[in-house]
């Protein structure tokens, strides 16, 4: 699609599960909007169902340097080109719980968040019947209250049934996993046939990615969608009061401007603060919307804890979703681990769907064997695998921070650095995640069990929001305290982590910003 | 090797090739390319014969399967369109100079302790170094670190084994694919 020369109402940058459904927000409200996404086009004709395939839809744009003992994974867990992070996102879409947005008043530990769970709930509710999600909130005993789910919960298979087997042992419950998933019919939409594709990306429209959700809606209603468009620098005008639009990178390494009433990163939690900081002028020395300090700061991953068995049975372990069949969140009260040196919350995803190959494969969880007892590993577990996944929180912690880089891209723009080491208590965490992760497993009937290393699951942080401009980068819509129509959208907003994936959030964030902004456009707006 | 982008991520996600044969560009799997020898972009002949003699000590039959014209093929690759598990384990592109510095240390290593070039050693010998790049640097290693080297080409041999429709289905997993590979490495 072709940018206009012209001055529009918003621009988007960033295509992903923010940008998109910001986009089709402010279209839907009567906006001119303009995405400009940096990755390329992408249809559903290209989400080849194949592990190797599937790394095209992980970051491919500028290096990021990574640093700190416990690195983000930028390659792995961010996305690249239309729907970004979110076209490999496996839609595992729990809520947070009401503890989460009020982790420092009640523990002393973390931030707090400017809203409560109260001010969010709608918006959950909203976003659950728009995108549809698959569970059953009657069995999920520890889900925070809102609207039953608009769809039956996921079919369970052998895997799940074993290692449920396991979490009933230890006086432990099971539910189904909230998925964005359909599981029957819905809104056009096909039924999944649980063949375990996710992170392939679904290309049937079972899975709530933005190529079926929002990025139709947007376009549909107006929205310009230019790929290839890479954001290089936010500008503002003479006082630095207020952004005036963006300049770019075409595919040819052509400089442009666009002018915009608003603009809206959507770049996720690395680009959208290197962008920030990489925009210093006269006006912003250290970044546009750091007065604080604070753009940069509070990265956080979570810590996977990956636990994996062979069982006797024959598990089926393709079947399903990559995200997993079954929930329990029995650990999630923060400070039930204070004995341990730990704090924070977690919840397993039980019985992932899994691929021989990549590095959530089968093959990976026991990089030692090689030559034929690798062979004959494979061809065992293939049918007696099981394995579960542990999103432990990470708490906050300033250095763990985006800086720029001395080394500039193609486009003269500093790289993006990102270091992060995982905070003792969440590390500890995750030990205990782990302890509780094989005890289950044992309980199951597992004839073999194993962990595997410390992997970063999902980054937030790096934008985040606060009531007070001196520690944080946005208020609760995501409107930069020093820029009244810059907006940060998606998980770079999160003070905290939490113990859950942070898809769901970031969509009821956005819904609740874009209604927000529409609402008081022309108080906002210059 | 002219192909469009779009060319390029479509042959390679389903398991063919583009290689240049006498002034035209042939799409292959990497399994054909070995047999029909068609040559190298990256990898020198050396670097060849010892990723394939790595590759076997592995992963038996991945040399067959076309391990080293996949990865010759992906090297060749603009960095955001390679396949590589290796892109999202930050080691930053391009990534030849990874392989190529692991494969110059591995050969080294052998003829510093064996007096022979790496695919000239008996398969136990083989095997001893591979099992100690395992454990960490072996003595005097002047390579990428021994053990992620060993995860990463360990990673590529069993992406063309166990990571096609027919790998998969050899462990007796059905593929059950949206968009079904026309096309099979290794065939």
């Amino acid at each position: 699609m072709t940018v206009p020369d012209e001055k529009v109402d918003a621009i988007v940058v960033g295509s992903g599960a923010a940008g998109s459904a910001m986009a089709a927000k402010l279209a839907v409200g009567g906006k001119k909007v303009v995405i400009l996404e940096a990755g390329p086009a992408r249809g559903n004709e290209d989400l080849v169902s194949s592990a190797i395939w599937a790394r095209r839809l992980k970051w491919g744009g500028d290096p990021v340097i990574e640093e700190g003992d416990n690195p983000v994974g930028n390659v792995f867990n961010a996305g690249y080109g239309v729907g970004g992070g979110a076209m490999h996102h496996y839609a595992v879409w729990p809520r947070l719980h009401e503890e989460d947005f009020q982790s420092r008043t009640l523990y002393d530990e973390g931030a707090d968040w400017p809203i409560s769970y109260d001010d969010i709930r709608s918006c959950y509710d909203d976003v659950q019947e728009e995108c549809g999600i698959a569970g059953d909130a009657d069995r999920e005993i520890w889900r925070p209250p809102g609207a039953p789910y608009p769809m039956p919960g996921v079919p369970l298979f052998t895997q799940g049934e074993v290692l449920a087997r396991g979490f009933e042992k230890q006086g432990m419950s099971t539910a189904p996993l909230p998925l964005a998933v359909t599981s029957i019919p819905y809104k056009g939409r096909p039924p999944c046939i649980w063949d375990g594709w996710c992170d392939a990306g679904c290309p049937i429209g079972a899975l709530a990615n933005p190529l079926t959700i929002h990025l139709p809606v947007a376009l549909r209603a107006g929205a310009i969608l230019a790929t290839r468009s890479v954001v290089t620098r936010v500008l503002t005008n003479q006082s630095g009061a207020y952004v005036t639009g963006v300049e770019y990178a075409t595919g040819t390494g052509e400089k442009k401007e666009l002018m915009a009433d608003l603009v809206v990163l959507a770049a996720f939690a690395i680009q959208n603060p290197r962008l920030l900081l990489a925009s210093a002028s006269d006006r912003h020395p250290n970044g546009v919307a750091n007065s604080s300090g604070a753009v940069g700061q509070y990265i956080m991953a979570h810590p996977a804890a990956l636990i994996y068995g062979l069982f006797e049975e024959q598990t089926q372990c393709w079947m399903g979703a990559f995200g997993g069949q079954l929930v329990n969140q029995d650990s999630y009260a923060k400070d039930t681990h204070a004995g341990a040196g730990a704090f924070g919350s977690y919840q397993w995803m039980i019985a992932n769907a899994v691929k021989p190959n990549d590095l959530l494969g089968i093959s990976t969880t026991r990089p030692d064997l090689f030559g034929d007892d690798l062979h004959e590993f494979m061809k065992h577990s293939a049918q007696h695998f099981a394995s579960m996944t542990g999103v432990v929180e990470d708490l906050p912690v300033a250095a763990n921070a985006v800086t720029l880089s001395d080394q500039l891209d193609a486009n003269g723009t500093p790289l993006a650095k990102v270091t992060h080491t995982t905070h003792a208590k969440s590390k500890a965490l995750w030990q205990v995640a782990l302890e509780e992760g094989k005890a289950i497993f044992e309980a199951a009937g597992a004839t073999e069990v194993w962990t595997g290393p410390q992997a970063a699951m999902h980054i937030m942080g790096g934008t985040v929001m606060g009531d007070e401009p001196q520690s944080s980068v946005t208020n609760s819509y995501g409107q930069c305290h020093d820029v009244a129509n810059l907006v940060i959208a998606g998980p770079g907003l999160f003070p905290t982590s939490a113990g859950v994936n942070p898809t769901y959030t970031i969509h009821a964030l956005t819904a609740r910003a874009g209604d927000y902004l529409l609402q008081n456009w022309h108080s906002i707006i210059p | 090797m002219a192909q469009t982008r779009r060319g390029f991520l479509r042959n390679t996600g389903i398991g063919l090739l583009t290689f240049y044969v006498s002034g035209c560009d042939v799409e292959m799997t990497p399994q054909e390319a070995r047999e029909r020898k068609i040559a190298y972009g990256v990898l020198t002949s050396t670097e060849v014969s010892t990723l394939d003699a790595l590759g076997e000590i592995l992963l038996p039959g991945s040399a067959e399967a076309g391990l080293s014209h996949f990865i010759d093929h992906q090297l060749g690759a603009a960095p955001g369109e390679q396949l590589l598990m290796i892109r999202y384990l930050g080691v930053p592109a391009p990534f030849a100079p990874f392989y190529q510095g692991g494969l110059a240390a591995l050969n080294a290593y052998s003829m510093a302790h064996a007096s022979r070039p790496f695919a000239e050693l008996d398969h136990a010998i083989r095997t001893e170094l591979v099992e100690q790049l395992t454990q960490g640097n072996p003595d005097g290693w002047q390579g990428p670190p021994g053990p992620f080297f060993y995860f990463v080409l360990r990673s590529d041999a069993v992406d063309v084994v166990y990571g096609t429709k027919e790998g998969v289905e050899s462990l007796g997993i059905p593929y059950m694919a949206h968009i079904e590979p026309p096309s099979r490495w290794g065939e």
